[in-house]
């Protein structure tokens, strides 16, 4: 059935998934900042190591997206769009996971808290 | 895939013309089928989300090999279009950019000398691509942090364009005798 050139599409393909996956799993720990934006625009931010109880917040847009906001998770918990992709995402706990409403243009990100980046280097300015 | 035309039976009086239009028109309405009957299946928690079979593209490979890149580009652009009707204007756009990219990958697959690739390379060829161009849509209509999903959007492209083209294979010799 298969092709043995099949798999010079295959296998690097593979590799390259496998790489940045773990490239986005092996620099994040849990916790972090939940970037919210509408339309490519920040909303706001939330600390999810602060957060303490569950409350949904309601982002509103051509979707009425509602967002729920846990102890260390956000996830999006409500959305008229009619494949509820976003919804399905689930739990977003780890900075470099991404949850996106592409037809309501919301899109919730989190992003490692300031004091903790773990860069390697350092060019540019220091402010 | 790369079949030539046969002959018409005598006792068909059609124009090799007409023929071809109806077949384009069987075709349309498969893809069409198959891209809705997908979006009936419910959503399978181990699969990513947005993460569909591409069943449609079976039909898109098919033609791009036997009837040309025009007639499947066209079907993709049909498809994209449906989809729009369905499932609102994103959606739609998402279809057409993915659609319309993959076609032109596999025919352009189909293309290269001495055809190296199989119909399962092809398939994945055409996933992959499908898959890169509705995360570049996404880029720009949400934000750039939906490049988190790359890992997955390539091991189920992959999953899914060896499915689709496991599928073609199968059914392919049913096809061939189309006249």
């Amino acid at each position: 059935m298969f092709e043995k050139k099949d798999l010079l599409i295959i296998v690097p393909f593979l590799i390259i998934a496998a790489g940045i996956f773990a490239w986005f799993n092996l620099r994040s720990s849990a916790g972090g900042i939940a970037v919210v934006e509408k339309s490519g625009v920040e909303i706001c931010r939330i600390d999810l190591s602060k957060q303490t109880k569950t409350e949904i917040l309601d982002i509103g847009g051509d979707m009425h997206i509602k967002l729920k906001v846990e102890p260390g998770a956000i996830s999006f918990y409500h959305s008229d769009c009619p494949d509820q992709i976003c919804v399905r995402t689930g739990k977003l706990t780890k900075p470099g996971q991404t949850a996106v409403c592409v037809p309501g243009k919301v899109s919730v990100r989190i992003i490692q808290r300031s004091g903790e980046k773990k860069y390697d280097g350092y060019t540019g300015w220091h402010q | 895939m790369n079949q030539k035309r046969k002959a018409i039976p005598t006792n068909i009086n059609i124009a090799p013309r007409s023929l071809s239009i109806a077949l384009l028109g069987v075709l349309t309405a498969l893809a069409l089928v198959l891209s809705a009957l997908e979006s009936l299946l419910p959503p399978l928690p181990v699969l990513p989300p947005g993460a569909k079979l591409g069943l449609s593209n079976i039909v898109t490979m098919y033609t791009a090999g036997a009837e040309g890149l025009l007639p499947a580009v066209c079907i993709a652009i049909v498809k994209g279009l449906f989809s729009g009707m369905l499932r609102g204007f994103t959606a739609m756009l998402m279809s057409l950019c993915g659609g319309v990219a993959s076609t032109f990958v596999m025919w352009l697959l189909l293309k290269i000398p001495k055809k190296p690739f199989g119909l399962i390379g092809l398939g994945v060829g055409g996933a992959l691509t499908h898959n890169a161009a509705q995360l570049v849509v996404a880029i720009f209509l949400t934000t750039p942090a939906v490049v988190y999903y790359i890992p997955w959007l390539i091991l189920f492209g992959i999953l899914s364009g060896i499915l689709t083209g496991m599928v073609l294979r199968i059914i392919m010799p049913l096809l061939n005798r189309i006249p």
